[in-house]
């Protein structure tokens, strides 16, 4: 049996003089959502690796930019970088994500950023 | 006698981690991921960093409203201004995979009041601000920040009224943070020298508020915990 032939470089080749995620511009296609969308996170399980916080988990949020395309990090984790997708800057009320968040601070918000895998409409 | 035997108090010269740092180094120059000169110039270059440039991105941009749209649209592109190239710095050329290229600059409005977080791990716009200071780094922070924020602000020292928004940016993915804070009162007519002296690094971190006469950060106070563990 031959062994296999492994490209340890192929990110170092695609990425250098254009910078990671700028990359993989333009290779996710059409994005799902766009900005003002209001989205849930889903609650998938994460056997491996995952970069989806616990605490967004089925919560509620809104759309504030498509920041850039990448691999998903749950792929990207494991050097598959096939499935490019879009990444969104989300905006989580405070109160929906910890419901005795108090009332007198109710515009208070947390921004994290998704692969479009884990969000599904609202 | 017995006291005359005590042994030499003990000195962890080298933590668990730094062996584990040095073994896994060794294997992958071993392996030829990169060499042993290439590292000797990564940690050379990573000692080159501080937080002067994204200071000075912030002064230019309170003076200039054009450089504050761009720093705000393309962060990557307004560093170049201020001599940090995201894309081309060495050694690896194209980010390594805790510097990725995509610098966010939060603007900061008298209603919104942004601060910085990684509550997986610490990423840290490390070119434009050097290593992170040890406090962004403890769980302390990240488990508390995104929490209870409001707290953890005052703990630092920064008092915001019920009517400010505070967002708290949780760096998870491959977008860095800096943030653009409002341009403090009694600063009118500054140049550019001397407003950049006053963003400190916690003022782009967004745990405090620039402040004219204040150019140091303050020590981090560390307090017990009045809040229970669960949610």
């Amino acid at each position: 049996m031959s062994k296999p032939h492994y490209d340890r470089e192929h990110h170092v080749k695609k990425a250098t003089g254009i910078g990671d995620p700028q990359c993989f511009k333009g290779e996710a296609g059409a994005p799902k959502f766009k900005v003002g969308d209001k989205v849930r996170v889903k609650d998938l399980p994460d056997i491996f690796y995952s970069r989806t916080q616990v605490y967004t988990r089925g919560a509620p949020a809104t759309v504030a930019e498509l920041v850039y395309e990448s691999p998903a990090p749950e792929d990207e984790a494991w050097d598959n970088t096939d499935k490019v997708t879009w990444f969104y800057s989300l905006i989580f009320r405070q109160k929906d994500l910890w419901p005795d968040y108090p009332d007198a601070f109710d515009s208070d918000t947390v921004e994290t950023e998704l692969p479009e895998r884990w969000l599904e409409p609202l | 006698m017995a006291e005359k035997h005590k042994p030499a108090p003990m000195v962890d010269e080298v933590s668990e981690f730094e062996v584990l740092e040095i073994a896994v180094r060794e294997l992958a120059i071993e392996k030829g991921l990169f060499s042993a000169e290439d590292h000797q110039r990564w940690t050379e270059y990573m000692h080159t960093l501080g937080p002067l440039p994204a200071a000075r991105l912030v002064a230019k941009a309170w003076l200039d409203p054009e450089f504050k749209k761009l720093a705000v649209e393309d962060g990557v592109k307004a560093s170049l201004e201020v001599g940090i190239d995201w894309v081309n710095s060495m050694p690896t050329h194209f980010g390594t995979p805790s510097d990725y290229c995509n610098l966010r600059v939060l603007e900061d409005t008298p209603k919104l009041k942004h601060v910085v977080v990684c509550t997986l791990c610490s990423c840290y716009p490390r070119p434009i601000l050097g290593q992170s200071p040890e406090w962004y780094r403890t769980p302390n922070y990240r488990r508390r920040l995104v929490r209870w924020p409001r707290q953890v602000l005052a703990e630092f020292g920064l008092q915001l009224p019920d009517d400010v928004e505070v967002r708290v940016e949780d760096s998870n993915q491959k977008s860095r943070f800096i943030v653009l804070p409002v341009r403090p009162e009694g600063t009118e007519g500054w140049s550019e020298d001397q407003l950049a002296e006053i963003v400190t690094r916690d003022c782009l971190i967004g745990v405090a508020v620039p402040k004219p006469g204040k150019t140091a950060n303050d020590p981090r106070p560390v307090r017990p915990a009045v809040n229970p563990y669960h949610h």
